[in-house]
């Protein structure tokens, strides 16, 4: 059986199509990454299973059932840590998960899946006072309760610190393991990287890619991106205090080079797997010394960018999204 | 079946809330008021007459009604204007059992108030009434009487609650809220009026086995503030189900059972159809 199943789904809004004719299917047991950016139709996507939303066309069955129809009988056995959420503030936070153990007519303890979640010591504490990370944690143990066959996650690790990150992804491995399918959507990659059995990038409301991390990282070429650091001073080094134009040039007419990407002293090379020692070689013939280099596997990050960016209308992640790549590497180092 | 873990929920959240206390604190305080100013110590005291000739018209008629639609008013679209509805909603409940269990905990919960909010100052007359101070006060009276100011204010949640679940914005709740309260409060015998006569002049009542004057009473009645005045004079004059006027009664309490009923299904039709 299929834990989640769109056929030829498309939801209009009165002034916009959020998704168009998307046809998506979770196996059972599976742990999927649902990407894209923000205003893909991630979010209107996952309302539709939950029938918070009704499509305009096509139809959505969760765990076998029409997600319409059987909407309560889905969510008995469905845990949903949704996106956008509010907390009631007067309720302690063991009131609420006491509420969604009741609701689900499940007997777990509310004590053990605040425990599990890490807010068992703020258990007694009005949820009005909780943070935002503690808010999604709070949510994630109603989610948890009465051992849920469907896991959604909508963003989960939005408010949460890398620690708590790291135990959200922890968690999802749990269930995974216990045997529940979890379909969760993100923007931050690492964190499906991390998870996923197999990921679907969403783009402007249609499924632009659909694949495990290891068959999208090969879709895009298997390239590699080289760093090349070029030492200063009057050896080589153009005005410029870098690499110069012809050398740039030289680099870019070889055979497996894609691209080439001045970055100050340093120039980043995307190039096929063979290529590395022409570059360095075209480099040094054209007089410019190299002082350090290191390549690094394309990350998901580049993937998902491969997918996102292109011609679509209207993205202006460019700049941002590169200050991030750059962020990554002083990390690697 | 999941509506009673919803208004159990509804209820610990209601009670807990700052305007719940004002509100026991507001009625103590103005059932005092009233059993000073209409009963000096000293002279006769009768319960009844506190309640149909002060507590009633001045207080329940008016005071209730706004209280039972601020309870109201944003039981829905507040939910679903923060986003905790999604986190509701995530819970195996339908959206006829979130708006009907809203309607139960938050009807339970100004019961509560009103409960609390007469008994302090019943507590007050009793003690009095045992030291000498005024004649006999009347408990069971009283405690009638506050059953009928209960149904009042639950009937006015479920009005709201019905507004609150069509309501796509809390800005369209308040509005309808405002409404409802000004319909029922101030308008409704000006506007049933003007309908009846409308009506009438229209010939349109003619094929009707009823006289004009019969659809009147009816529509007086059908004001859930007039029928709750009716129903609780009858009970306090000890002629609740009886005399010759006891059809105005049953089709106050018909009436009472349909606004208690039919704007909630009404919003949760709304509701139901809605993408939230």
């Amino acid at each position: 059986m299929t834990a989640i199943e769109l056929r030829g789904v498309t939801k209009e809004f009165a002034d916009v199509t959020a998704v168009r004719g998307l046809d998506l299917t979770v196996e059972e047991g599976e742990v999927y990454g649902f990407l894209g950016p923000n205003g893909a139709g991630k979010s209107t996507t996952i309302d539709m299973v939950l029938d918070l939303v009704r499509p305009t066309e096509g139809t959505v069955r969760v765990l076998g059932r029409d997600a319409t129809a059987d909407g309560v009988s889905i969510r008995q056995r469905t845990g949903v840590l949704p996106d956008g959420f509010a907390v009631y503030d007067r309720l302690t936070g063991r009131q609420h998960v006491e509420f969604a153990v009741r609701s689900k007519e499940a007997d777990d303890d509310p004590d053990d899946l605040l425990d599990r979640v890490g807010l068992l010591g703020d258990a007694d504490r009005k949820a009005g006072g909780y943070s935002k990370g503690m808010r999604q944690r709070l949510a994630l143990a109603m989610a948890l309760a009465g051992d849920p066959d469907l896991l959604i996650l909508d963003e989960p690790s939005s408010g949460l610190d890398p620690a708590g990150a790291k135990e959200m992804r922890e968690i999802v491995r749990t269930e995974a393991d216990r045997g529940a399918t979890v379909f969760f959507s993100s923007h931050i990659l690492e964190q499906v990287e991390a998870v996923c059995d197999r990921v679907g990038i969403l783009r402007a409301g249609e499924l632009v890619a659909e694949d495990s991390v290891e068959g999208l990282r090969e879709a895009v070429g298997g390239e590699e991106t080289l760093e090349i650091a070029i030492a200063g001073g009057a050896n080589g080094a153009s005005e410029a205090g870098g690499a110069g134009d012809a050398a740039v040039d030289a680099v870019r007419d070889l055979d497996g080079v894609s691209r080439v990407d001045r970055d100050g002293d340093a120039l980043v090379v995307s190039c096929a797997d063979g290529a590395k020692t022409r570059v360095i070689g075209a480099l040094e013939d054209a007089g410019v010394a190299v002082a350090d280099f290191h390549t690094r596997e394309a990350s998901l990050e580049d993937l998902f960018l491969a997918y996102t960016e292109g011609d679509a209308p209207g993205e202006e992640r460019e700049g941002g999204s590169d200050d991030d790549a750059a962020d990554a590497e002083e990390v690697d180092r | 079946m999941s509506l009673p873990a919803i208004a159990e929920k509804d209820f610990h959240d209601t009670v807990r809330s700052r305007g719940m206390l004002i509100l026991v604190a507001l009625f103590s305080l103005l059932v005092a008021v009233f059993a000073y100013v209409f009963a000096p110590p000293g002279e006769q005291f009768a319960t009844e007459f506190l309640l149909s000739a002060a507590v009633g018209p001045f207080l329940v008629t008016t005071l209730v009604p706004l209280v039972g639609v601020v309870v109201g008013y944003n039981a829905v679209s507040g939910e679903r204007e923060s986003g905790s509805l999604k986190l509701l909603l995530s819970l195996p409940h339908s959206r006829a059992d979130v708006v009907f269990g809203k309607v139960v905990g938050r009807g339970a919960a100004l019961s509560l108030a009103v409960f609390s909010g007469f008994l302090l100052p019943a507590l007050v007359l009793l003690a009095l009434s045992q030291l000498g101070y005024i004649q006999a006060f009347n408990v069971g009276s009283y405690l009638g009487y506050t059953v009928f100011a209960a149904v009042l204010g639950v009937v006015f949640v479920a009005i709201a609650t019905g507004c609150s679940a069509a309501a796509s914005t809390q800005r369209r709740a308040l509005i309808g809220g405002v409404a409802i309260y000004v319909l029922f409060v101030m308008l409704w015998g000006a506007v049933t009026g003007q309908f009846l006569n409308a009506a009438g002049d229209a010939g349109l009542l003619n094929p009707l086995p009823v006289s004009q004057q019969q659809i009147g009473v009816f529509l007086q009645v059908a004001n859930p503030i007039t029928g709750v005045e009716l129903l609780s004079n009858a009970f306090l004059s000890g002629r609740l189900f009886s005399g010759e006027v006891v059809n105005h009664q049953v089709s106050a309490v018909s009436m009472l059972v349909f606004w208690t009923i039919a704007p909630p299904l009404v919003g949760l039709w709304k509701f139901d159809a809605d993408d939230l």
